[in-house]
């Protein structure tokens, strides 16, 4: 085959799997993330209601602006402060 | 007599990383038939194999075709003989061919689960292929399936890759390159839907000039790839880019991934935004840049490619194909690359460039986060401020109607034509943007009686009155175009990414 020059990272981040599925929600600690689009605290407030209805405990983080990247801190936070987590995706 | 061990390989496949054969019999038998895409023989044996395919793997037969050709062609020949098998590829000097002695293909090899060649077919024969496959059921219990009985039941085969010198191989694969590679692109995904040029190796230490093909401008959003120079250049050779560009592309791709033009946001929207760069300064008569007639394309290399490399280094090494990573709902054709060039020759006024703090006689390159041009008829406004306010309220809707402020950049590409009224009117082109801004305001009253209204509009006094653009320097401006005809246009914001304006000197 012809030598080509590949315009690709093999590092490249692609499909991550899917984490693991928790089996309950009874006493588990669920971080709950609003990007800042509009309505996002709105669903999670309805989110945060049923989950500790289901006797789960939350925690609510924000990024300041959805369309940039979460930073690793707050990624940290919300790994240290949840077992699960719930991002209020788009409006 | 003894059973023949068949030899251990482990080779890339199409779709599933590398397969070795302890694991295609991990669970049965495993027909292994090695083939060339060139070889007639091969392909009828893929073609008839086709017939059956589906019911051997549910037998519990895996079905492995050794390919002595790249992954793309492999797949494209198994897709036209309408295959579904596991597809492996054996790069020259054929090492998997040579352990297994093949003279010639298609060579059927049946190995046990226990790693032992059990039986063995070469070239075409109808009644040998199927007691391999009667060997194959028996191992796990099925009944035996048969190919199908047309003619031709016998053909010899074609003389393996692996028994040619490698000069006769160089020699072969230089006569045969051509429009199949465009093809085989395609199948490799190294495009972004149109025909590329084959980014070759000499092709690509062309476009870098001597650069350090592993210098790299960072990581590309959204998927992370890191773009080394080589990539960068790769995208250019695919984008059909001169090597006289680079310069403009690399420029491009570094203001792109400033920070402050997120382009990470850009990339994944549900919203449309392209990259649109705008070149200022000398290098535009150097390498051909149309900022002339019909300055916002078709036609002219120069701009259609520097655009679409930039596009391709998004899509393919940063991942953000669409449909992919890029979420867009509909996009726009800007997407595939937008590269336009300002008329400074034909302009009244000083060049963006120079509005952007670089020295006059610098080429540079400008990024911004785009919509799809709106063009604007204006031919019989004879004054400044009518110009200026039809130019303003054409823009009026752009968004969404009744979303005002818009908090980004809208881009005004202003005619020749249009220019000289403003010029001869004695208006800066900095009064031309002012004019465009304090054209488009209405009271917030009229704004919120609609559902799609920003949140400060909704609360603001009924009586303020809302712009347009949440700032004048939001209204930016060059004249390209041809000389006669009053048609400007405006390039739409891309809210909510908080794209800077991000400028870059090319450096030659």
């Amino acid at each position: 085959m012809t030598d080509y020059v590949s315009p690709f990272d093999p590092r490249a981040r692609g499909d991550d799997p899917l984490a693991p599925r928790p089996d309950g929600l009874a006493g588990r600690r669920v971080a709950l993330l609003d990007i800042s689009k509009n309505r996002g605290a709105e669903f999670l407030d309805h989110i945060e209601q049923r989950l500790r209805a289901d006797g789960a405990s939350t925690a609510r983080f924000a990024k300041p602006l959805f369309s940039r990247a979460a930073a690793g801190d707050l990624i940290e936070r919300v790994a240290i402060h949840g077992d699960l987590a719930v991002e209020g995706l788009a409006d | 007599m003894p059973a023949v061990r068949a030899p251990e390989f482990r080779l890339p496949s199409v779709g599933a990383g590398e397969v070795s054969l302890a694991s295609l019999t991990s669970d049965g038998p495993a027909l292994v038939v090695f083939v060339a895409e060139e070889c007639p023989t091969s392909r009828l044996a893929l073609r008839r194999l086709a017939a059956v395919a589906g019911e051997l793997v549910a037998d519990g037969v895996a079905l492995a075709c050794v390919f002595e050709d790249p992954l793309a062609v492999a797949a494209r020949t198994a897709r036209t003989a309408g295959l579904e098998a596991t597809l492996l590829s054996e790069p020259p000097p054929y090492a998997t061919s040579q352990a297994y002695d093949l003279v010639s293909v298609p060579t059927a090899v049946l190995v046990a689960r226990d790693g032992s060649e059990v039986g063995r077919v070469v070239g075409w024969d109808v009644a040998a292929w199927d007691g391999l496959l009667a060997l194959a059921a028996a191992d796990v219990g099925a009944a035996p399936r048969r190919l199908p009985d047309d003619e031709p039941r016998q053909k010899p085969g074609c003389g393996a890759k692996s028994t040619y010198d490698e000069a006769t191989m160089r020699l072969d694969a230089a006569a045969s390159a051509g429009s199949e590679e465009i093809e085989d692109l395609f199948e490799l995904g190294w495009t972004d839907g149109l025909p590329v040029v084959p980014p070759t190796r000499d092709r690509v230490t062309a476009m870098l000039g001597g650069r350090d093909g592993q210098a790299t401008l960072g990581p590309v959003p959204p998927g992370m790839g890191e773009a080394t120079l080589e990539r960068v250049a790769a995208c250019a050779v695919l984008a059909g880019c001169r090597p006289a560009y680079f310069p403009v592309v690399l420029a491009a791709c570094e203001a792109a991934l400033d920070d402050g033009f997120n382009l990470n946001g850009q990339a994944v929207t549900t919203s449309p935004p392209g990259q649109l760069i705008v070149v200022n300064g000398p290098v535009r008569e150097t390498i051909g840049l149309n900022s002339g007639m019909g300055a916002l394309g078709p036609g002219w290399r120069a701009n259609l490619t520097i655009g679409r490399a930039l596009r391709l280094l998004v899509e393919l090494t940063g991942g953000g194909m669409p449909g992919g990573l890029d979420r867009a709902t509909l996009g726009h054709a800007g997407k595939v690359g937008a590269c336009i060039a300002e008329a400074e020759e034909t302009s009244p006024w000083e060049p963006l460039s120079v509005e952007r703090g670089f020295a006059p006689g610098s080429s540079t390159v400008t990024l911004i986060a785009a919509d799809s041009p709106l063009s604007i008829s204006d031919h019989r406004s004879t004054t400044p401020e009518q110009l200026a306010s039809c130019l303003g309220w054409a823009a009026a809707s752009q968004w969404s109607t009744n979303w005002w402020p818009l908090a980004a950049t809208s881009l005004f590409v202003v005619c020749p034509e249009h220019a000289r009224l403003f010029a001869d009117a004695g208006w800066s082109k900095l009064e031309v943007r002012t004019a465009i801004y304090e054209a488009v305001q209405r009271p917030a009253r009229e704004l919120r009686g609609f559902g799609e209204v920003p949140p400060e509009t909704m609360g603001a006094d009924p009586d303020a009155a809302i712009h347009k653009w949440s700032r004048p320097a939001d209204v930016l401006l060059i004249v390209a175009g041809g000389e006669a005809g009053r048609f400007s246009a405006v390039y739409g914001p891309s809210l909510g990414m908080g794209a800077e304006v991000v400028s870059r000197e090319v450096v030659t």
